[in-house]
């Protein structure tokens, strides 16, 4: 019953959480570093409207910082689809099993998750803001994650609403997975519905080279390891608190 | 799924019309579903004509046509999603449903059902007083027999999950605000593909037949999985 | 630093600096809010552990 129990390797959860989070830190801290300061610039093979020869490379102004949003936000967004898929998971055990814990996992990995969807948003729209001149375009991404951000912001209206416990955590468990099958349908059709007012825009360009390679897989492995140290503390601290409250239940009587 | 009751195929289809026949007797005696459902319908009419108030006489409304009658059907199959399982609430037919030897999937696709026909209902009387409302001038320029298609498969879908999440949402304190929190944001991608559909039905202009197939295809695709995810888990909500 | 960013940071891209510095709040922000929720998780464990104790106290005597 002592806190901290769980070891891994000889080292306990806090040493795991500690090392984890610091690793993190180390590597977005690299990624970022890398992105603005020594990742060259991709050359993409589109109509050039103002071509500029700078230390020997033509280069498009439109197009210099495109790939830049590739090392941070794409990592965070990647992410934050990563840890939806344990909303579900675990909705999908609390549903099979029906034990409390795996609806309390489930609600932690949605609360990262709308950390995550948060900062794609915050990400996305200063990118959109700076390359295409305008804070919002209804591009297939952008709308995707803003539906998936409300059905997020939903999952939590909805478990706010019920007060039993049991049926609480029944409904989160089905919504959580309706709404994960929804989002790559929500992105298929977004893409796939023809618009007339916006063309897809986004594209990863063409060819990376190593360094940029480099770049992105720090800043993947940062974030993944951010989210789960995150997971873990939360996880951790609705334990304790759940415990807490049985004990002062228990001191009441 | 429910392999403790395994009822043979023909009283699980009997069961079903009894349920969906309780449905309809009910709505024939009250005609509450659709009067309200209509009306709120007109009340959507009067809301687009202030929209649409000052956008001059060089805007064509056909533009938006489809979008505007998708609209209206989002605000009224909510509205009558509602009420549909409210009332089974609060009369208690839900519980005395499920005391009975009924298979669960047999109640989802009679309630499910029972939602298609009161919006399609709906939607068919909706359409012609919009188009005598709105598309007066200009001429139709897609095909007609689109149209049904196109609404029936949209609302298959908005019956079908919408029956699922007001299952969820009359029981929560929230009740009609927690339907749209859910419901919206999960039916975006129906809405998108039928509102292009609906569009290329309307219009016409170049490649409308396959512009029209291919949003019909993706609602398809959407009804399909959306469908059967609601249908699996429908068993779990109705019991909680 | 890559000579060729450089150049483009002072010429062509003048607003980097600003979206750089923008990136660099929400790291903060993130890593801020860890730190937030692993001092809080240190709070109630501390709690958990002081009323632990007072439950085993109480406890031993009854039984």
């Amino acid at each position: 019953m002592s806190v901290g129990e769980k070891r891994f390797l000889g080292l306990g959860l806090y040493t795991w959480i500690y090392i984890t989070l610091g690793l993190a830190a180390v590597l977005t801290t690299a990624a970022l570093t890398m992105t603005f300061f020594f990742t060259p610039v991709v050359l993409a093979d589109t109509v050039v409207d103002e071509l500029r020869v700078i230390g020997g490379v033509p280069i498009q102004n439109q197009l210099l910082f495109s790939q830049k949003i590739f090392y941070f936000h794409v990592p965070v967004a990647m992410s934050s689809f990563l840890v939806f898929i344990f909303t579900a998971l675990n909705g999908v055990r609390f549903l099979i099993k029906k034990e409390k814990i795996y609806d309390t996992k489930a609600r932690i990995a949605t609360e990262v998750t709308l950390l995550f969807v948060l900062l794609t948003m915050a990400t996305g729209i200063l990118w959109t803001r700076y390359e295409w001149g305008t804070w919002w375009v209804w591009e297939p991404r952008l709308t995707t994650y803003f539906i998936l951000t409300l059905m997020v912001i939903g999952y939590f209206v909805l478990r706010n609403s019920i007060d039993d416990e049991e049926r609480r955590a029944t409904y989160a468990a089905a919504f959580g997975i309706i709404a994960f099958i929804n989002a790559p349908i929500s992105f298929a059709i977004t893409r796939l519905v023809p618009s007339s007012a916006h063309p897809v825009v986004f594209r990863a360009g063409g060819g990376l080279i190593s360094s940029q390679l480099i770049a992105f897989f720090l800043g993947m492995a940062g974030m993944l390891l951010f989210a789960w140290s995150v997971y873990q503390i939360r996880l951790r601290e609705q334990d304790i608190t759940d415990r807490v409250e049985v004990a002062k239940a228990a001191l009441e009587e | 799924m429910a392999g403790t009751h395994a009822n043979p195929r023909g009283l699980s289809v009997r069961q079903f019309k009894a349920i969906l026949k309780k449905d309809i007797v009910m709505e024939l005696r009250t005609k509450e579903m659709i009067t309200s459902m209509g009306i709120y319908a007109l009340l959507t009419m009067v809301i687009y004509q202030i929209a649409l108030s000052q956008a001059g006489t060089a805007f064509d409304p056909r533009n938006i046509a489809a979008g505007l009658l998708w609209l209206a059907f989002v605000f009224t199959s909510m509205l009558g999603l509602n009420r549909s399982l409210v009332h089974e609430k609060d009369q208690g037919c839900l519980e005395a449903l499920l005391l009975s030897p009924v298979d669960r999937p047999v109640i989802f696709f009679a309630k499910a059902t029972g939602n298609l026909i009161f919006l399609l209902i709906v939607q068919a009387l909706t359409i012609p007083v919009f188009a005598f409302l709105f598309l007066q001038q200009g001429t139709y320029a897609g095909d007609l027999w689109m149209i049904p298609l196109v609404l029936t498969m949209g609302s298959i879908g908005i019956a079908g999950v919408g029956t699922l999440l007001a299952t969820m949402s009359v029981n929560t304190k929230g009740k009609d605000f927690v339907l749209a929190v859910l419901f919206v944001p999960i039916m975006y991608p129906l809405l998108l593909a039928a509102v292009s559909a609906t569009t290329a039905a309307v219009l016409g202009g170049d490649g409308y037949v396959q512009q029209f197939w291919s949003g019909m295809g993706l609602m398809a695709a959407f009804d399909a999985i959306m469908l059967l995810a609601a249908f699996a888990l429908y068993e779990f909500i109705v019991g909680a | 630093m890559d000579p060729v960013l450089q150049e483009i940071y002072r010429t062509v891209l003048d607003g980097a600096p600003f979206v750089l510095g923008a990136y660099f709040l929400l790291w903060l922000g993130l890593f801020g809010y860890a730190f937030m929720i692993t001092k809080r998780l240190k709070g109630v464990e501390k709690e958990l552990a002081v009323i632990e104790e007072s439950v085993s106290r109480r406890g031993a005597p009854n039984s």
